[in-house]
């Protein structure tokens, strides 16, 4: 038998363990520790399968009433980027992500091409997603482990051109982000800024971040945002399902459903993350220990970022408008759910390049989005394939009932050019996405202040 | 007479990742120390409905100020630089 036939045999539920296990043991962590902290990643990967199961038994009921009772298709569920994480780190692909990234960094590091050290291992997962989604369209293992290696390098190369902004802005010395959503939409940013700028009245405009988290209260927690979402939404799918009583009873569930799911989903993706603390340390030291003395960023997740008032306001606000997207958006499909909550790290790093202007960040965060729709409805197919690869056993899914998404990375640009690129061009677009994440750290070198500047950086500074 | 376990809230953006990381390494550091700790995770705007009752705040982000809690904003955990000097500051704080 041959590995790759065990590996299926076994699925991420088992093989992931064994990898943390070995990787923290060769990092350094202690044998007990580390074997621990496998089974807790084991862990994981039960209870995300549970709580996504539950999740997609509930819309996928919404969604077919819907359709029977308004003739409007939303077939495609969002689950969310705890389940994309999962999915990532459980595929082939992420197997070898951390072994990968680690070299790729060490590599640029005493090359001089980057200046971030990315210790947050977590977040290697968005790479992962990548390679995996392009496993799941051509087969060619090697092309998925490729590209995750570039964009590897992509993610560094972002953090180190807003390094500068987002330290000043935030005041966090020493710190850079290397994070593939919030940063890979830095470019957008820029360029929204740049035409409001040149809009009289529109440029003016902006809205105190205090009043808007004020006014929402309760609606900006989740657990309540699921019950409310649930009722809606259970109130469109069953209005017609029969006597009163039990339209009632229907939406009533789904709304403590939905509750349930916002609350446990998160919970789960703490075990994950538990379990992949001893790995993630012993990176960090060891990584830390070859470049003492040298001058270096350390990259962190923008989870960091999350509690500056700017950003999170305009991610409150985002939401109804995301919800209200998916209704009126032509050839939509994707009911959006649970990633309603990843709208804090899209936003998070527009806060140093539209200088916390609210209304700037959320007119940018919707074109984000509206784009997003069509790159969410795209990879669908290939996001649901990789989650069958991975062994997440859903029903619904298996049965074909419904395709499943996340809005992150599934609505983001990065995982939607690599997978076509890749899908209809093999080893020449791998290349070319090469070359091109070579150029932008080459044209960035060369010009370092003025690319800066046009992430934030003021000229006094 | 049994020692009362002091209870330290830790929060970040969203209170699943960075959070995570800092509550097992407050954990750890403190059982080595000899310090009784339970820690609760929460996210940056949902401290001050949480902060009554615990005897320690530690984030990784900002949160809303005026709580009458000691605050530790820090992101020591997760570089590992300065880790050692603030699990001193956050042993005394607890300690008193």
């Amino acid at each position: 038998m041959d590995i790759q036939t065990l590996m299926s045999r076994f699925g991420s539920m088992i093989i992931l363990p064994m990898i943390i296990f070995i990787l923290a043991f060769s990092m350094g962590a202690k044998p007990g520790r580390a074997f621990r902290a496998a089974i807790t990643v084991g862990v994981a990967f039960i209870g995300i399968n549970l709580v996504v199961g539950l999740m997609v038994k509930i819309l996928s009921g919404v969604s077919n009433s819907m359709v029977q009772n308004t003739g409007r298709l939303m077939d495609i569920v969002d689950v969310g980027w705890p389940s994309a994480a999962a999915i990532a780190f459980g595929s082939t692909v992420g197997i070898w992500v951390i072994p990968i990234a680690l070299s790729v960094n060490i590599i640029l590091l005493l090359t001089h091409v980057t200046r971030t050290l990315n210790v947050d291992i977590w977040n290697f997962w968005h790479f992962a997603f990548i390679g995996s989604l392009i496993v799941a369209a051509t087969g060619n293992l090697a092309w998925g482990l490729i590209a995750t290696a570039i964009a590897s390098a992509f993610a560094l190369f972002l953090a180190d051109w807003t390094a500068k902004a987002v330290q000043k802005y935030f005041g966090i010395p020493g710190i850079s982000i290397p994070h593939l959503i919030s940063a890979s939409v830095v470019p957008i940013a820029i360029a929204i800024n740049w035409i409001i700028e040149r809009v009289p009245g529109l440029r003016d405009l902006n809205i105190d971040p205090e009043t808007i988290q004020k006014r929402f209260g309760i609606m900006g927690d989740p657990v309540v945002q699921g019950m409310f979402i649930g009722l809606v939404l259970g109130a469109i799918g069953y209005c017609n399902t029969g006597d009163f009583l039990t339209v009632l009873t229907k939406v009533l569930e789904c709304g403590m459903g939905l509750a349930a799911v916002m609350l446990l989903l998160p919970r789960m993706v703490k075990v994950l993350m538990e379990g992949l603390i001893p790995v993630s340390e012993a990176a960090r030291v060891f990584m830390q220990k070859r470049y003492n003395g040298r001058e270096f960023y350390i990259g962190l997740d923008s989870a960091i970022l999350i509690g500056y008032p700017a950003a999170f306001s305009a991610s409150l606000l985002l939401i109804p408008m995301v919800i209200l997207l998916s209704f009126i958006l032509p050839g939509n499909h994707v009911l959006v759910f649970a990633d309603l909550v990843v709208m804090p790290f899209i936003v998070a790093m527009f806060a140093p390049v539209m200088k916390g202007n609210v209304v700037r960040i959320i007119i940018a965060g919707l074109i984000t989005l509206v784009i997003g729709f069509y790159f969410g409805n795209n990879l669908a197919d290939l996001f649901t394939t990789a989650a069958m690869s991975t062994k997440f056993e859903i029903p619904d899914i298996a049965a074909g009932a419904v395709k499943i998404i996340s809005i992150g990375d599934g609505f983001m640009w990065p995982p939607f050019v690599f997978t076509n690129l890749t899908y209809a061009y093999g080893w020449a677009a791998l290349l070319f996405l090469a070359a091109m994440v070579a150029l932008l750290f080459f044209f960035y070198s060369k010009n370092t202040k003025a690319w800066e500047k046009a992430t934030g950086v003021s000229d006094e500074d | 007479m049994v020692e009362k376990a002091k209870i330290v809230l830790v929060a970040c953006g969203t209170a699943i990742a960075t959070s995570t990381v800092v509550a097992i390494g407050i954990e750890e550091a403190m059982q080595e120390r000899g310090v009784k700790v339970i820690t609760r995770q929460c996210k940056a705007m949902e401290v001050p409905g949480l902060s009554s009752g615990v005897d320690l705040i530690v984030t990784t982000t900002p949160v809303p100020g005026n709580l009458g809690k000691p605050v530790i904003q820090t992101l020591a955990f997760l570089t590992g630089v300065g880790k050692d000097e603030v699990l001193d500051q956050i042993e005394k704080i607890l300690r008193s």
